[in-house]
């Protein structure tokens, strides 16, 4: 399989999406919001249909607009459910999101129903067709790029308040951070994030970026600084290694399995966010081993451990 | 000298073969691969990317797509909205210099179908009109291969001819059938221009683009119709599901008149490699034995 432009396009796109999307990842995981970004990707329906219906046209910027409308009411409205303290978090955002889900296919129904308004020119972009834009650098690349910046900058800008109204939002409250206003901007920027990844790669690619990165990172990182930079790492090698998967091996191994099938590209999109998901499990597998390995063979011997290791309390 | 002689004479022949080695060029449905090539003859090779049983309204190019395309000396499409999702990925192709020459709207317009919205791209379907596509084809493959151009143009006159025979053959085939069952029900409206070409009555239960799905008032539009006129079959098509075809047969079911399936169609792409339907012409003949069959007995 040779390297051509297509894939050179198809990669950094992928990697700065995957990047830009495992930033604010880490800080959802850790408030217990992971599900937003696949919330936003059904809630976006309604968006796109007014903004069709109020601009009468099927250009990307009144689409996006509304898209990233409707995904910024979906997390004002679950928030407003959740500080009500009456409903469990995943609760508020599940009625928020399929409810405007279901009003966004009837208002399709009623307003772009002979018109042949495509949900998919907003929700499942394309990384393959990207360097078809390219001259030579596609738009798309510096789009994610000024996202990724964005959110690194916000990160570094909010994320020691983040992460006290992450871990105890009582305490944060009571040290006067503005805790209602730091989660509702955690969740815009995720709104934000989410759309715009969407045109470009596709909701898959979004969605996982979102959730995966930062539940790998978690699994052995202990502060949130490293949690963000190891699930860049995990985004970066998902994105690359996914890539390389679906271009030469999977195909290959499907010639052989199956030769009636043909052996042509996987969607790339898809198999980075798979192998992410297996770079996910890999390191859950990795560190139970560790753990077994290392686990205290008798009372004698974790005492002796004990002034050494500052941490045994994670076993 | 006589071994210096011939090895100049081998070196000009290698030279000459390798210049006359066949153009590549891509086109994307099965049906306009076909086409191209027919044109084309041993000058031109035609790479189809949509492969036999995927639906063309939904496919999206794939990486090795991409590349092919990039590479591509021109590219060959159907148009008129038939590939929903390459559409602007065409457009951008052609932005870039490679030529891009949509089949359908070489057609002149008053020979296309249209509803109020837009035109059916289902052209393919009466071999007359798409033989009207035939000479836009010589042009552009003579324009990326001069030396071609006459071979482009005999072929694309003789490809005609036997375009307007095989339309004939066909519409005189349909006539055999008894005329108050003379209608073609199918799971999408891919038939028009083959019901325009044949005289047989034509209905789809999804419109004329598969991303739309049917709702109940459009199934049960059909039922009356079927029930009232008691036509005696209904038909699948290759690269759809079956599952709103058997409601309508269910519902006319209920209604006391017993519909059989006919068998299945190709509208959107073409057969397997042996199945009979794996070129343009196959497909169309296969379509008319399967319709002749479905609706030609007399209850």
């Amino acid at each position: 399989m040779e390297w051509t432009d297509v894939d050179t396009w198809i990669v950094t796109a992928g990697v700065l999406t995957a990047v830009a999307c495992s930033i604010p990842g880490v800080f959802l995981l850790l408030n217990r919001q992971s599900m937003l970004g696949d919330a936003i990707s059904h809630a976006v329906l309604p968006g796109l249909a007014i903004a069709f219906f109020l601009s009468g046209s099927r250009d990307l910027v009144p689409l996006l607009s509304g898209a990233i409308l409707a995904g910024i009411a979906t997390t004002l409205l679950s928030e407003a459910i959740r500080q009500t303290g009456r409903v469990e978090p995943g609760a508020a955002l599940g009625v928020v999101f399929t409810t405007l889900f279901a009003a966004g296919l009837v208002l399709v129904r009623l307003v772009a129903d002979e018109v042949h308004l495509d949900p998919a020119c907003v929700l499942y972009g394309s990384l393959e067709l990207a360097v078809l834009d390219g001259n030579p650098v596609p738009p798309i690349v510096w789009r994610m790029a000024a996202l990724m910046a964005m959110n690194l900058f916000l990160a570094l800008l909010f994320g020691k308040e983040l992460q006290s109204v992450a871990f105890d939002e009582r305490h944060a409250t009571a040290c006067g951070l503005p805790t209602k206003r730091l989660r509702l901007g955690l969740t815009m920027a995720t709104a934000v994030t989410a759309v715009l990844a969407f045109e470009s790669v596709g909701s898959i690619l979004t969605i996982a970026m979102l959730i995966v990165p930062a539940a790998t990172a978690f699994l052995f990182c202990r502060s949130v600084p490293g949690m963000l930079l190891v699930a860049s790492l995990v985004a970066t090698a998902g994105a690359l290694a996914g890539h390389l998967l679906a271009i030469g091996p999977l195909p290959g191994l499907f010639r052989i399995l199956i030769p009636s099938v043909g052996g042509s590209a996987w969607n790339s999109a898809g198999v980075m966010a798979a192998t992410t998901g297996l770079i996910f499990f890999g390191t859950l597998f990795g560190a139970a081993l560790i753990r077994y390995g290392n686990r205290p063979l008798g009372r004698k011997n974790r005492d002796r451990n004990q002034p050494v290791s500052t941490d045994s309390s994670a076993d | 000298m006589k071994g210096i002689l011939n090895f100049l004479v081998i070196a000009v022949c290698a030279v000459s073969t390798m210049v006359a080695q066949p153009l590549e060029v891509v086109a994307t449905t099965g049906m306009v691969a076909d086409l191209v090539q027919r044109v084309g003859g041993e000058r031109i090779i035609v790479r189809p990317m949509i492969a036999p049983g995927l639906d063309p309204h939904l496919y999206k190019p794939t990486r090795d797509d991409v590349a092919r395309l990039l590479k591509a000396k021109a590219v060959f499409s159907n148009g008129l909205g038939l590939e929903g999702r390459m559409e602007d990925a065409l457009r951008k192709l052609s932005l870039r210099g490679t030529p891009v020459v949509s089949l359908g709207e070489a057609i002149p317009a008053d020979k296309l179908l249209r509803d109020e919205t837009a035109p059916d791209p289902h052209v393919w379907m009466s071999p007359s009109t798409w033989a009207l596509a035939l000479p836009a084809v010589a042009e552009a493959l003579g324009r990326i291969d001069p030396a071609g151009l006459d071979v482009f143009q005999r072929n694309s006159r003789q490809a005609a001819g036997e375009f307007v025979d095989l339309e004939e053959r066909m519409k005189s085939r349909a006539e055999a059938i008894p005329a108050n069952q003379r209608m073609l029900v199918t799971s999408h409206d891919a038939f028009g221009y083959f019901g325009r070409a044949t005289g047989i009555e034509v209905v789809g239960i999804q419109g004329v683009n598969t991303e739309a799905e049917a709702g109940v008032a459009d199934m049960n539009r059909i039922v009356d119709l079927m029930v009232a006129r008691r036509v005696p079959a209904i038909f699948f098509e290759s690269t759809l599901t079956e599952k709103n075809v058997r409601a309508v047969i269910e519902g006319c079911e209920s209604r006391g008149h017993k519909v059989r399936v006919g068998g299945v169609l190709y509208a959107d792409s073409l057969g397997a490699p042996g199945s009979g339907a794996e070129t343009w012409q196959g497909m169309l003949e296969h379509n008319m034995a399967t319709i002749e069959k479905g609706l030609g007995t007399q209850k």
